[in-house]
């Protein structure tokens, strides 16, 4: 089994700058937490964990122009990711499989609340627009290593974003996608999400007292951590110290609530147990754990229950450091693991401040003092989010090969947490195949149906909604009254999807989404500045986060599996599929949702059509086809896949393989081409047609038709976006109109955009090119399962 | 107070968005949590700004809510008592 192992770290937050900062902050045992200095903000009788460089301090410390339109998220991060590559000494010339996977939920929220009248009204700060969603502050956090990164994604499920991109990063690795990870998350404080907050009635206005009987909230806090993962062979050969091991990991949905846990702490449950059985040690193994605890008096109360039905009357040694920094949210994952890490190789247990009495049932205190001398091998530490997304990660002293001593049959009982999470990971893997099951579409054609393929709806308009089903035989209007469209639409394909499958329960649901509810996200938005930060309403707030669409999702079908959402502009739905392929192979999940959902907002499209986004005027077929002006028109859109690896004969088609990269040049894109082909003993004459996101953008459709020129000039051209139009998960509907030309052997005259598709010639492989703005770049490779 | 109360409804319908819904099918002394209504503590939230919104109610933590939410009736006394506009 590949050992991963942990290169470098960096930190920034409340308690400081770096590594030394924290460490001293954490020994002193003084929180620091406190007023509110800098956010522009009403609310100054909450206390937030604030970071104490101003924006123009911060581009400082990592040597940039002040002039540099950016935000404050990137540039949280940018500190910590520097220092953790310093430690690592990572050079780009180290490996041509570095990569980076970021969380983040705010995205430029801060920017975007100070300017969202301009935005609306006047092009005096378009170029903060194109800042705001959260990929966008990963493209810039990749400038930190001159982009050298072979791909890039962007992980939001909340509180837990950056532990989830500790495990993508993880098992990309153990997969052979990557050979160095760079993970982690970053959030800075906004008004936003400060009162959003504060709408849900948990935020302290006393510094928080985790896991104590008279707890009364969580306070915010902002920062940003990263890690650098790697194979320990990788980090032998470029003989850099190795800090630790990443031993274990894993990610349950609580599939409760929306914002609430579960009592018994079934998710948090879930997810501890996959992290000891991913590491093989047990439970007795760990010697501390660094707890989500919150200070909320639902998340310390059940995460209590959790970990009680886990260690029993052994509990190890306990803290939330929480009420040091703040809740970081998003960047919670990583700068708790750099916390663990720090423990683990200072040998100190940090205090769970503020900490008076237990919680009334709860069996146990936490440490209530810094703890020095403490020998520590492993350290399990906690992030949960919003949805019930739930993820433990296992850091362990490295031990150097062949002293290796773990418990392979940990007396722990993974059994029963197993079953309840459907999952069957000990399981061997016979081999790598993977299948589209069965698709499921709401878009601008009709829904829930492939009329799309032989008598499309043809776009009239350049914000096109999409069609809506009939939800009342999908879901209750009890179930209905909190959603927004984009909920209906997920949980209708997604019940659809599972129909037309023959599939009861999956193992994973993968969201890929740009932009999230942006409908609702508006909502809190323009009442926040229109009502002074008063009378908001929580269901807004709770809808902004991107990953309420998976977690409703596994709501609606009680699923406890893993879940994850990807806002990664043009390549979220890449990401998810990425996601999941990479799972399957690595055989720890069989049946898995993995799916796009955009919507677009009359605001929204004004913001972006004053950024280019969209034609003037003009979305006919024949103007998009001479692709000479700028933009293209919106789609908005759902697609829910079933991916299986089991074969039937009513599978769809075959995924055999996707390489995603980030700013390849076109030598870097033909290498990747060719390990794809190769990998499959193909070469590019097999291929029957090529499916490219083809929109009418000139920029964006000069990539694509170079692309084809230079690989497979007499290869047939399918284009989809005409039918569906641009989103940030619009590619989704490339890999679906793929697999249903796969299906049916036939390629209408309506899709095909170039060349002609040889007539009683078998369609037996088409490869899928998405590309966002010449960045991120995915090539799959599917065929069909009559061949 | 009657007339409260069905102002009171109409609002709790809006607000929480309950679609179909009449204020008549909403019995005035059945709980609105758990087994009545089947409301739960996002609802309970959006309850909250509503009082304050449209009575001047300002609660202090979710918890008082508890009490206050029993019913529409007991919601509809409490507004009664405490209303500032």
């Amino acid at each position: 089994m590949t050992k991963i192992v942990v290169t470098g770290i960096g930190i920034i937050s409340a308690l400081g700058n770096g590594k030394e900062q924290t460490l001293e902050g954490l020994r002193a045992g003084k929180t620091a937490v406190g007023p509110i200095r800098m956010l522009n903000t009403k609310h100054h009788e909450l206390p937030v964990g604030e970071v104490a460089f101003s924006d123009e301090e911060l581009k400082q410390l990592i040597g940039m122009s002040a002039d540099t339109v950016t935000n404050r998220t990137t540039l949280l991060a940018r500190v910590a990711l520097k220092e953790a590559i310093a430690e690592a000494q990572l050079r780009p010339s180290d490996s041509d499989a570095i990569v980076l996977i970021s969380g983040n939920t705010v995205g430029g929220m801060e920017k975007s609340e100070q300017y969202y009248w301009d935005f609306q009204q006047n092009d005096n700060r378009n170029e903060y627009i194109g800042l705001h969603d959260c990929g966008a502050c990963t493209e810039m956090i990749a400038e930190e290593f001159s982009g050298h990164f072979k791909l890039t994604s962007t992980i939001s499920t909340a509180c837990s974003s950056a532990a989830n991109a500790v495990i993508l990063g993880a098992n990309l690795i153990k997969d052979g996608t990557a050979e160095i990870a760079v993970v982690g998350g970053t959030e800075c404080l906004s008004k936003f999400h400060l009162n959003g907050f504060n709408t849900l009635m948990i935020l302290d206005k006393e510094p928080c007292k985790p896991f104590d009987a008279q707890r009364n909230g969580l306070n915010l806090g902002e920062g940003a951590a990263y890690l650098v993962l790697e194979t320990e062979e990788s980090a032998l050969r470029r003989n850099v110290p190795i800090l630790c091991e990443l031993s274990g990991y894993g990610n349950s949905c609580d599939a409760f609530h929306q914002t609430a846990t579960s009592p018994n702490g079934e998710g948090p449950y879930l997810a501890m147990c996959k992290a000891l059985q991913n590491s093989g040690l047990s439970a007795n193994d760990i010697d501390y754990i660094n707890a989500h605890g919150t200070g909320t008096p639902n998340n310390d109360e059940c995460e209590g229950y959790a970990m009680m039905r886990i260690f029993g009357d052994k509990m190890p040694p306990i803290s939330s450091t929480k009420a040091y920094t703040g809740h970081t949210t998003s960047a919670a994952g990583s700068v708790e693991s750099v916390i663990s890490i720090l423990a683990l190789k200072h040998q100190f247990i940090p205090a769970n401040l503020h900490y008076s009495n237990p919680i009334e049932g709860h069996s146990f205190r936490p440490v209530t003092e810094v703890k020095e001398n403490v020998p520590l091998k492993h350290v399990l530490t906690n992030s949960f989010g919003f949805g019930g997304n739930d993820s433990s990660c296992i850091f362990s002293a490295y031990r150097e090969q062949g002293t290796e001593d773990r418990i392979q049959n940990s007396e722990f009982n993974i059994q029963k947490a197993e079953e309840t999470a459907h999952s069957s990971q000990l399981t061997a893997h016979s081999s790598r195949s993977t299948y589209i099951r069965a698709a499921s579409q709401i878009s601008l054609q009709a829904p829930l149906s492939e009329q799309w393929f032989d008598e499309p709806v043809v776009p009239s308009s350049l914000n096109c909604d999409s069609q809506e089903a009939n939800y009342s035989q999908y879901i209750s209007p009890m179930a209905a009254r909190r959603m927004g469209k984009l909920f209906k639409r997920a949980i209708a394909t997604a019940v659809d999807v599972l129909h037309k499958g023959d599939c009861e329960q999956v193992d994973a649901i993968v969201t890929g989404t740009g932009l999230g509810c942006i409908e609702n996200t508006e909502k809190f938005l323009i009442a926040m500045l229109n009502n002074d930060e008063e009378l908001l309403s929580p269901t807004h707030f709770m809808q902004s986060t991107h990953n309420t669409i998976s977690s409703q999702m596994a709501l609606h079908l009680k699923c406890h599996g893993y879940n994850c959402t990807y806002s990664h502009r043009g390549t979220s739905f890449d990401s998810g599929l990425l996601d999941v392929l990479t799972q399957m192979h690595l055989g720890d999940i069989h049946k898995a949702l993995v799916c796009g959902h955009e919507e677009m907002t009359p605001e929204y499209f004004r913001m972006l059509d004053r950024i280019g986004y969209w034609k003037k005027e003009g979305i006919d077929k024949e103007t998009l086809h001479r692709h000479d002006s700028n933009g293209s028109f919106s789609g908005s859109c759902s697609l829910n896949l079933l991916l299986t690896d089991t074969p039937d004969a009513n599978n769809l088609c075959a995924i055999r393989g996707m390489e995603m990269l980030y700013k390849p040049d076109s030598q870097q894109l033909d290498s990747a081409l060719q390990r794809l082909l190769a990998q499959n003993d193909l070469n590019i004459n097999d291929i029957s047609t090529i499916v490219m996101g083809l929109s009418g953008d000139q920029a964006n459709d000069e990539v694509y038709l170079n692309f084809a020129h230079q690989q497979c000039p007499d290869t047939p051209i399918v284009w989809y976006k005409h039918l569906f139009g641009e989103s940030y998960c619009a590619s989704a509907f490339g890999v679906y109109t793929s697999a249903i030309i796969l299906q049916r052997q036939t390629i209408p005259n309506h899709l095909i955009y170039k060349g002609k598709a040889a007539e009683d010639t078998p369609i037996k492989h088409i490869l899928v090119y998405n590309h966002f703005q010449n960045k991120d770049h995915s090539l799959i490779l599917l065929s069909s399962c009559l061949y | 107070m009657e007339e409260l109360i069905n102002k009171l409804k109409e609002e709790i319908i809006d607000v929480l968005n309950l679609e179909g819904m009449k204020p008549e099918d909403i019995d005035e002394n059945a709980p609105l949590f758990g087994e009545g209504l089947g409301l739960d503590s996002i609802d309970a939230l959006e309850l909250i700004v509503l009082m304050e919104k449209e009575y001047g109610i300002k609660l202090k933590n979710a918890n008082e809510g508890k009490e206050i939410f029993k019913s529409v009736r007991v919601m509809a006394e409490y507004i009664h008592e405490h209303k500032t506009k």
